[in-house]
């Protein structure tokens, strides 16, 4: 793509800037649509000038950009796309850095070009939802995780994406276990000065979930250390199919770990993202339901027909945004099944669509007799 | 825990701990099918055909109309006369060219683990356990049992007269045990195994190698099937005949039957250059997809299946040179381009269409996986030569399109019935013998 042209002009950036300076859960569903698209046709139209298979992509299915009426038609691409094809929308030279993502099923990783413009969406988009459940003021800031996980050579992973997404709200940050040859155990310095000297402070923590539930929660028991914060919420994401297999629950997990850390079960928030999205994540409302802000969308597909679900029925999750100018997360349609619960209507006053994770999609396995072609020797 | 569904004639579902009870009524019941005329197993069997046509319960099921034309006695007699040379060596010891007599004994308990990929799969094996006069235990996957079972009950009500004595569809039925148990089981596993005087084996490879490695008694045949991969493989003057539209139609069949998840399957469809581009025949294929039954195009498939699928559109739609043609659902996926090779299949109809600038670049891909081959070369010559040279490198059967899952002896190079008996000889005296 060397003889790329230079982006023509930035997507409808004013109307961009609008919808990330507002507040990110205000909106109902048909008026955020109605604010989305047209900054979306901008950055197709972009991607498609930029980008020679995105070019393939939308001739070689017909669509017209400026024929897009609604959201649910926007050409969507498959997350795994990232592991095969270069889908940077912008001149290389603005490229400031590239993602590399191994996922949670490892193989080849996805690569994010990110530029300038991009990253500082992904922040403002990012602090725009922590603001909504945290409130201005930056916090203690704790990670369930080592601190090599942080490093800028280790491999962008859903960890270091959490990590470094939330730290941007942190006026200060602690990391609660360490490695000892390739062992995760409980880093008791900084747990014992947490527990001495930051009790009355306001807190937010983030880590995996099975981490979380696997090592970090079992250390303390063993130790017997709990903690007793006044003010503290968890975001935590990821490991769910783990999670499954141990047959542990959502409500055991959020019960057990407030309980560890001195908090009520409605601040242990699960959510759900991904790196090729860095900037949203989609957290629990007190009522279990994950919200879409005001620069994202999010449409419930059927597994077979394709076309959106209704509430209640799982499908494959797609997620769309207009926080990038450097890559194709337009629409993306990702691995994971996940059903519509309701649209403006949560108890929890958030408006547009909420739904729910059900489960990662199983990976494909030759069933019957049928066969590769390739012979064992 | 073993659950017997079927057993001593009976339909009655009842748990086992090991197989001894079952494989002894088994053993009861193929004496008494060994004594039966092989006339009369194919007289039973044939009306087995024409009755399950006539019960509303299974008559709709996709494949039974398929069974009852496979039962008809022209079709059984011609299969056993093909499997034996002669049909009378399963009834008796007969004269041969050589100075002793000859029968085809049957080997006994025949075990069967069935695949789950095919409802009526089962069926089939257990025709051919009855027409070389074997007993059968059958593994089933759970979920087709019920059809086999439904399909096995018309026997009862059948009775046939042959040569003034009277014989009923119980005869048949009381050598066959229907079981399932956890495959993982290896106690289970090792037990069924060990009781067989025949293994019959379906399914994937790594199924398949677990099962041949489980241990079994001295004298215990082992027949494989799978795994196995297919293709397809059109010429120019195929392509620019006048019925090349109705050959989409039948190849469309092909490929959508079991959902592209049998060995017979086609995955690729290799196109010789002609005038027509890959796009044109593209959008045609896609035109028989649309005008296949609505229950071919509209099967159930897994969600990790819905990812692949989607995930190899997307693939053929952003690469260079290549392309994909499909349905707005994920009823058919047409993938066309990129190299002269096989690939690997996705299934739940995925087809891989390629040009080639003739049919004879093919053949190095041919090896020991490849079972059917769906050829449109109507050169008698040319097909005749193509079919040599691709059987010499592996491949088992060379059909035309619309015919490549019709069950016709032998199936991946094997002629089960002679498999399934053991031939024993009688000496009545010296005479001379070269």
């Amino acid at each position: 793509m060397g003889n790329m042209p230079r982006v023509l002009q930035s997507p409808d950036a004013s109307a961009r800037d609008g919808i990330l300076a507002g507040a990110p859960y205000i909106l109902e569903d048909h008026r955020k649509n109605e604010n989305l698209l047209p900054i979306i046709r901008d950055q197709l139209k972009t991607a498609i000038r930029n980008n020679r298979f995105i070019d393939h992509y939308f001739s070689r299915q017909s669509v017209d950009v400026d024929k897009i009426g609604r959201l649910e038609d926007v050409p969507y691409i498959p997350v795994q796309m990232f592991k095969h094809f270069d889908l940077r929308t912008c001149p290389e030279g603005e490229v400031a850095k590239i993602l590399q993502s191994s996922g949670t099923t490892g193989g080849s990783p996805s690569r994010i070009p990110l530029d300038k413009s991009t990253t500082l969406n992904q922040i403002k988009a990012l602090k725009s939802i922590l603001e909504d459940y945290l409130g201005k003021n930056r916090k203690i800031f704790l990670v369930i995780d080592h601190e090599g996980i942080n490093k800028p050579e280790m491999a962008f992973s859903a960890r270091t994406a959490g990590v470094r997404g939330l730290s941007i709200y942190a006026k200060k940050t602690f990391y609660l276990l360490r490695e000892e040859n390739g062992t995760l155990t409980l880093n008791m310095p900084v747990i014992r000065d947490l527990i001495e000297n930051y009790a009355h402070e306001d807190v937010y923590a983030f880590g995996f979930t099975y981490i979380i539930w696997t090592v970090f929660y079992e250390l303390l028991k063993k130790e017997g250390i709990r903690f007793s914060f006044d003010k503290f919420v968890l975001f935590h994401g990821g490991g769910w199919k783990k999670m499954k297999d141990l047959a542990v629950s959502k409500e055991t997990f959020s019960a057990t770990i407030a309980g560890l850390f001195g908090a009520v079960p409605e601040n242990i928030l699960d959510f759900y993202g991904m790196a090729e999205q860095t900037g949203i994540i989609f957290v629990d409302c007190p009522h279990g339901n994950k919200h879409v802000p005001a620069f994202s969308q999010v449409i419930i597909r059927d597994p077979f027909t394709l076309e959106p679900c209704e509430p209640g029925k799982p499908g494959l999750i797609e997620v769309m945004s207009i926080l990038a100018d450097s890559y194709y997360d337009q629409a993306v349609l990702t691995e994971d099944l996940g059903m519509l619960v309701g649209v403006d209507d949560c108890p929890c006053g958030r408006k547009g669509r909420y739904f729910r994770f059900v489960a990662r999609v199983e990976k494909a396995e030759i069933r019957g007799c049928g066969d590769t072609f390739r012979e064992l020797h | 825990m073993i659950a017997c569904y079927l057993s001593d004639g009976k339909f009655e579902t009842t748990s086992h701990k090991d197989f001894e009870v079952v494989a002894q009524d088994v053993n009861v019941g193929r004496e008494r099918l060994a004594a039966l005329p092989l006339d009369v197993i194919i007289k039973i069997l044939d009306t087995l055909g024409k009755n399950i046509l006539k019960n509303p319960e299974i008559n709709s099921v996709p494949g039974v109309s398929y069974i009852s034309l496979w039962l008809r006695r022209e079709n059984l007699e011609r299969i056993c006369r093909f499997n034996y040379t002669d049909n009378r060596y399963l009834d008796g010891f007969c004269i041969t060219e050589t100075h002793f007599k000859m029968m085809a004994q049957p080997r006994g308990i025949v075990c069967h683990w069935i695949a789950a990929n095919m409802p009526t799969l089962g069926f089939f094996s257990i025709v051919q356990a009855l027409l070389s006069k074997n007993g059968s235990l059958v593994k089933m996957p759970p979920a087709y049992a019920p059809l086999i079972l439904s399909l096995l009950g018309e026997l009862p009500g059948i009775s046939v007269n042959y040569k003034g004595s009277t014989y009923t569809g119980n005869d048949l039925l009381g050598a066959i045990a229907i079981v399932t148990f956890e495959g993982r089981s290896r106690e289970a596993s090792e037990q069924f195994s060990q009781v067989a005087d025949c293994r019959i084996i379906f399914g994937g490879a790594e199924a398949v190698r677990a099962i041949a490695r489980l241990p079994c008694r001295d004298h215990c045949e082992t027949i494989i099937f799978g795994p196995k991969y297919s293709f397809a493989v059109f010429d120019r003057i195929y392509i620019e005949s006048p019925g090349f539209t109705k050959s989409l139609d039948r190849f469309v069949r092909d490929i959508a039957v079991f959902n592209q998840m049998a060995c017979s399957s086609p995955h690729v469809l290799f196109l010789e250059k002609s005038r027509f581009s890959l796009e044109d025949i593209a959008s045609r294929l896609g035109e028989a997809f649309e005008r296949s039954p609505a229950a071919l195009r509209m099967q159930d498939i897994p969600t990790s299946l819905s990812a692949a699928i989607i995930n190899a559109r997307a693939t053929y739609l952003l690469a260079d040179k290549k392309n994909c043609v499909a349905s707005k659902n994920l009823g058919w996926t047409i993938l066309t381009g990129g190299d002269t090779c096989l690939e690997e299949p996705i299934q739940g109809k995925c087809i891989f269409i390629k040009e080639v600038n003739t049919v004879d670049e093919v053949i190095p891909l041919v090896n020991h996986k490849i079972q059917a081959i769906a050829i449109g070369i109507p050169d008698l010559m040319k097909r005749e030569a193509f079919a040599k040279a691709v059987t010499s490198r592996g491949a088992d059967r060379i059909v035309i399109p619309g015919t490549i899952h019709d069950f016709i002896l032998p199936w991946d190079g094997i002629m089960t019935l002679n498999r399934l008996v053991r031939w024993v000889i009688l000496r009545d005296d010296q005479g001379s013998q070269v």
